[in-house]
C-alpha cells in the first residue's frame, strides 16, 4: 500500500497529471485535461448559478430588485430549493462517472475541490449544494471502508491499522469507548512532502484511500441513486406527518413563502378543517404568494401585515416555519422577519414547527450570529430609487437581510423527511449524514 | 372613505365585515361645518397618531364654543344645552361615523365635560365662553405641549453620546425628544423601523434628516438583524393602561419583544392614560382598510389590518412622563394622581 501511494504522488512522466490537492485550480486543471467535457458541464452550471436560475422560491422573492418582478415570480413557483440539489446531484453523477479518478483519495479531493469551486461561486448563497457534495463524499467514505473490510477479511494479509477502521456510526457511546483515533492526521505527516502543494486534507485520508478500487464507482454511483430517490420522496415523506401535527379547528401561523410548508398544509387540509394566518412578510412579500396558493387549495387563509404578528399570536394554536438551512446547534436559517414571529411565539407559548428536508442540515455553527449565511440584498424594495436620489435621503443607511438566525431554544421541533426531531438532536444527524472530516466549510 | 369598526371578540370571524362608509347624510346635516370637515379627516386618514387627534378635536371644539350662540328658549342653566347640543353631537358623529376615538380623544372629552359641569350656574354667555376656551387651551398647553418638553428633559439623562436609538413608527414626543438631544449637540444616530401599511416611519425619517441626525432606516423583518447594535429604545404611545401596558401602533409590541435585553423606554404623557385594562391586543382593537394589506379578491382569502397592539408590562423598562421616569407598576397611581376624574 505504500508503494501504491508513492505512485500516485510522484508524478510519472507517461501518466497524465493526477489529481493532488482539492484547490480549485489544480482541480479544474485536472479536468480540462482528462475530460474536458465535464469541464464545460461545470462551468455551465456555475453561469447558472451565479445568474440565480437556481435560486428557491423564497430567496428568489427576496433578491429580485423591485415589487413589481416579484409578482412576476409566480413562473418561480415550480423551483425550489429541490431544484438547486437535483441538478446539483446530476452534475456531481455526471462528473463522478464519466472523469478518470482511480482511488477512493482522489475521488475525495475532487468532490471537495468541486465543493470549494461551486461554494466561490454562489454557493454560498445555498447551502444544500454544499450539502450534497457532502453526502455523497460521506457515501464514497462508507463505501471505500465497506471495501476495505472486504478486503482485508479475504486477504489474510497485515491486520488493519487502528487508524482504517473509524468507527462508521458516531454516538456518544462510541466516541467514550473507542480507542483514540489519529483521524486528524498529525501522526501521519510525511517529512518532505510529496507535492508543492501539500494540502493538510489529503493527508487526513487513511492509507487504504489511496489504493485504487475499480468497483468503486460503480458503488458510488449506486449510493447516488439512493440520494437522488431521497430527494425525490423527501415531500411525500413530510407530507406523510402532516395529520399527526395539524389538528381540526387549528389556528396555524406561517411566515414567507416555501412550497414545503404550502405542500404540508395543502396536504393537511384534505383531512382536516383548520384556520391558516399567513404574514406577508415585507419587503419581499413572499406569504402574498403562500396566502394565495393555500387559498386557491380551499383552505381558510387571512393575510396580515408582519406588524401584526404579536397581537395575532394569543390566538394562535402553531407556528410552521420554513427553513433555508438548519444549522449544526439545531438553530435556524429561516426568511428575515421570522425571529421575531418566533420570539412573539414563544412569549405566548405558541409551539415553533420547522418543516424542511435534511438535505438543508449544514455542519456549521452560527459563530456570525446573525449574519451567518446571511445576505444583504438591495434596499430598492424598501425604498424607491427616485426617493433614494433625493438629497434628505442621501445619508440615511438602508438593510435589507435575506434571512434571520434563530436560536434553537426557540424551535420545539423539526419535521423532516425522516422523521421529526428537537433540536438538541440534530447533532446525531449531523454525525448520520455527513462524514465528520467534511465538516469544514468550504470557503478556504 | 374608510370607516369603523370596533373590533368584536373574534376578529378572524370578522375580518371582512370593514366597510366603507359615506360621510354626510342624515347623521351630519345638523352639525357644524368644522365638525364634518374634522370628521373627514379623521376618517380619512389624514390625521393620525394620539396627540394630533386629541389637539384637532380640542381647536374644533374651541370654535364651536366661540360661536356658539343658544337659542332665545334656554335660559338660566346654559351648561346641559351646551353639553347635549354641542359638545355631545360632534363627538358622537366622529366616534360612529367617521373613526373610533382614541384614548386621548376620550379623555379630553371628558375632562370637557367636567370642565363644563364645574361652572357657576347662572354664568352669562360670554364668561362661559371665555372660560372654557382658556380651560381647553391650557389643557393643550399643559397636558401636551408642557408635557413634551418636561418628558423631553427627562429622557436626556439617559441618552449619552454614542448611543443608538431605536424609534418606531412616527410620534410626537419621540421626535421632540430627538431633536432636542440634537440641539443639545450629543451623538447619537437612530434606527428608524417602519411597518406596512401605514408607513408612517418616513416622516420621522424626513424630520431626522432635517435636523442632520444620522439614520438608518428597515423595516420591521429587519429588527434582529440590526438589534445587536442598538443600546436604547424609544417608543411612543397611543394609551397607556393602569397595569402597565403599552397600546401602540400595531408593531411596537414586537419591537418591544426583540429587543429583550436593552432599555426600552416609553414616552407617554399622563392624559393618555386609560382606566381600561386590556389582557391582549385583540379585543377593543380597531381594523383598518383591508385593502391596504393586499388588493386581490380570492375565495377563502381575507385580509386582516390591525391598527394597535398591546405591549404587556414586563417588556418595558421604564415610562417616561412629565412626572419623571416611572417603573410600568406605578401607572395606576400616576393615574389617580393626574386625571381623578377618571376614577368613576
Amino acid at each position: 500500500e505504500k508503494s501504491n501511494l508513492k505512485s500516485n504522488s510522484f508524478m510519472s512522466p507517461s501518466e497524465t497529471v493526477s489529481l493532488t490537492s482539492s484547490d480549485p485550480s489544480h482541480v479544474r486543471a485536472w479536468l480540462a485535461q482528462t475530460s474536458p467535457k465535464m469541464l464545460a458541464s461545470l462551468d455551465q452550471f456555475e453561469l447558472e448559478l451565479r445568474l440565480g436560475r437556481l435560486t428557491t422560491s423564497s430567496t428568489a422573492a427576496a433578491r429580485s430588485s423591485s415589487l413589481t418582478s416579484s409578482r412576476e415570480l409566480g413562473m418561480f413557483s415550480t423551483s425550489d430549493r429541490r431544484l438547486v440539489t437535483s441538478r446539483t446531484l446530476e452534475l456531481l453523477k455526471k462528473i463522478i462517472g464519466q472523469t478518470k479518478w482511480k482511488s477512493a483519495a482522489q475521488l475525495l479531493l475532487l468532490l471537495r475541490g468541486l465543493g470549494r469551486e461551486l461554494h466561490s461561486v454562489g454557493g454560498f448563497r445555498e447551502p444544500a449544494i454544499g450539502n450534497v457534495v457532502r453526502r455523497i463524499m460521506a457515501a464514497v467514505r462508507e463505501e471505500a471502508l465497506n471495501e476495505d473490510a472486504r478486503a482485508t477479511a479475504a486477504s489474510s494479509s497485515a491486520a488493519p491499522k487502528p487508524a482504517d477502521t473509524a468507527p462508521r456510526r458516531m454516538s456518544l457511546q462510541t466516541m467514550l469507548w473507542a480507542t483514540p483515533q489519529p483521524v486528524k492526521g498529525i501522526i501521519h505527516r510525511r517529512s518532505g512532502s510529496f507535492s508543492s502543494e501539500a494540502d493538510a486534507f489529503h493527508m487526513e485520508m487513511p492509507a487504504s484511500y489511496h489504493a485504487e478500487r475499480p468497483e468503486l464507482k460503480q458503488e458510488v454511483m449506486e449510493a447516488i441513486g439512493e440520494i437522488n430517490s431521497d430527494l425525490e420522496d423527501m415531500h411525500k415523506n413530510i407530507d406523510e406527518q402532516a395529520t399527526k401535527h395539524i389538528h381540526a379547528d387549528e389556528v396555524i401561523l406561517t411566515y414567507g413563502r416555501s412550497k414545503t410548508v404550502e405542500m404540508f398544509l395543502k396536504t393537511a387540509a384534505k383531512k382536516r378543517k383548520f384556520q391558516v394566518v399567513v404574514c406577508e412578510g415585507a419587503p419581499h412579500f413572499g406569504g402574498r404568494e403562500t396566502a394565495k396558493g393555500l387559498a386557491a387549495a380551499g383552505i381558510d387563509t387571512i393575510l396580515i401585515n408582519d406588524s401584526a404578528v404579536f397581537a395575532c399570536m394569543a390566538r394562535v394554536n402553531k407556528v410552521l416555519l420554513p427553513a433555508h438551512a438548519v444549522l449544526a446547534n439545531g438553530g435556524l436559517i429561516s426568511p428575515s422577519g421570522s425571529n421575531m414571529v418566533s420570539l412573539a411565539a414563544k412569549s405566548n407559548s405558541v409551539p415553533v414547527v420547522v418543516v424542511t428536508g435534511m438535505f438543508k442540515l449544514c455542519p456549521l455553527f452560527p459563530h456570525e450570529g446573525q449574519d451567518t449565511l446571511n445576505d444583504l440584498v438591495s434596499p430598492s424594495s424598501i425604498v424607491e430609487y427616485a426617493e433614494m436620489n433625493e438629497s434628505l435621503m442621501e445619508d440615511v443607511e438602508f438593510i435589507n437581510p435575506v434571512h434571520d438566525y434563530i436560536s434553537p431554544e426557540l424551535i420545539s421541533l423539526y419535521v423532516t423527511n425522516i422523521g421529526a426531531f428537537q433540536p438538541s438532536y440534530i447533532y446525531r444527524l449531523l454525525a448520520e449524514h455527513y462524514h465528520l472530516d467534511d465538516w469544514k466549510s468550504f470557503e478556504e | 372613505l374608510h370607516s369603523i369598526y370596533l373590533c368584536p371578540i373574534d376578529p378572524l370571524q370578522h375580518a371582512d365585515e370593514f366597510s366603507g362608509v359615506t360621510l354626510g347624510g342624515a347623521a351630519g346635516s345638523s352639525l357644524d361645518s368644522a365638525v364634518l370637515k374634522l370628521g373627514l379627516l379623521y376618517a380619512q386618514g389624514v390625521i393620525r397618531g394620539g396627540n394630533a387627534r386629541c389637539r384637532a378635536m380640542l381647536l374644533v371644539y374651541c370654535q364651536l364654543i366661540e360661536e356658539y350662540d343658544p337659542p332665545a328658549s334656554v335660559i338660566g342653566d346654559l351648561r346641559p344645552h351646551l353639553d347635549s347640543n354641542l359638545l355631545k353631537p360632534a363627538f358622537q358623529y366622529w366616534t360612529e361615523h367617521c373613526r373610533p376615538h382614541s384614548v386621548s380623544m376620550g379623555n379630553a372629552f371628558t375632562f370637557l365635560k367636567s370642565a363644563v359641569a364645574s361652572l357657576e350656574r347662572n354664568i352669562s354667555l360670554g364668561e362661559l365662553k371665555e372660560v372654557l376656551q382658556e380651560t381647553i387651551e391650557a389643557y393643550i398647553r399643559e397636558r401636551m405641549e408642557f408635557a413634551d418638553k418636561a418628558i423631553a428633559g427627562h429622557v436626556s439623562c439617559k441618552i449619552v453620546n454614542g448611543d443608538v436609538l431605536l424609534v418606531y413608527g412616527h410620534s410626537e414626543v419621540i421626535l421632540k425628544v430627538l431633536l432636542q438631544q440634537k440641539e443639545l449637540n450629543k451623538q447619537f444616530r437612530v434606527i428608524c423601523v417602519d411597518s406596512r401599511p401605514l408607513l408612517e416611519g418616513r416622516k420621522t425619517l424626513l424630520a431626522l434628516r432635517e435636523a442632520c441626525i444620522p439614520c438608518t432606516y428597515i423595516l420591521l423583518n429587519c429588527i434582529s438583524y440590526v438589534m445587536k447594535d442598538v443600546t436604547k429604545v424609544l417608543l411612543g404611545a397611543s394609551a397607556l393602561m393602569t397595569d402597565g401596558s403599552l397600546l401602540g401602533r400595531v408593531g411596537t409590541a414586537c419591537v418591544a419583544l426583540t429587543a429583550q435585553r436593552k432599555s426600552v423606554l416609553v414616552c407617554c404623557e399622563t392624559y393618555k392614560i386609560s382606566n381600561r385594562v386590556q389582557l391582549e391586543s385583540i379585543t377593543g382593537n380597531e381594523l383598518g382598510d383591508p385593502n391596504l394589506v393586499y388588493e386581490g379578491k380570492q375565495e377563502s382569502l381575507r385580509m386582516l389590518n390591525l391598527l394597535y397592539d398591546l405591549t404587556p408590562s414586563n417588556y418595558i423598562s421604564g415610562i417616561v412622563t412629565e412626572m419623571g421616569i416611572v417603573p410600568p407598576t406605578s401607572v395606576a397611581v400616576l393615574l389617580r394622581e393626574m386625571n381623578p376624574n377618571e376614577i368613576i
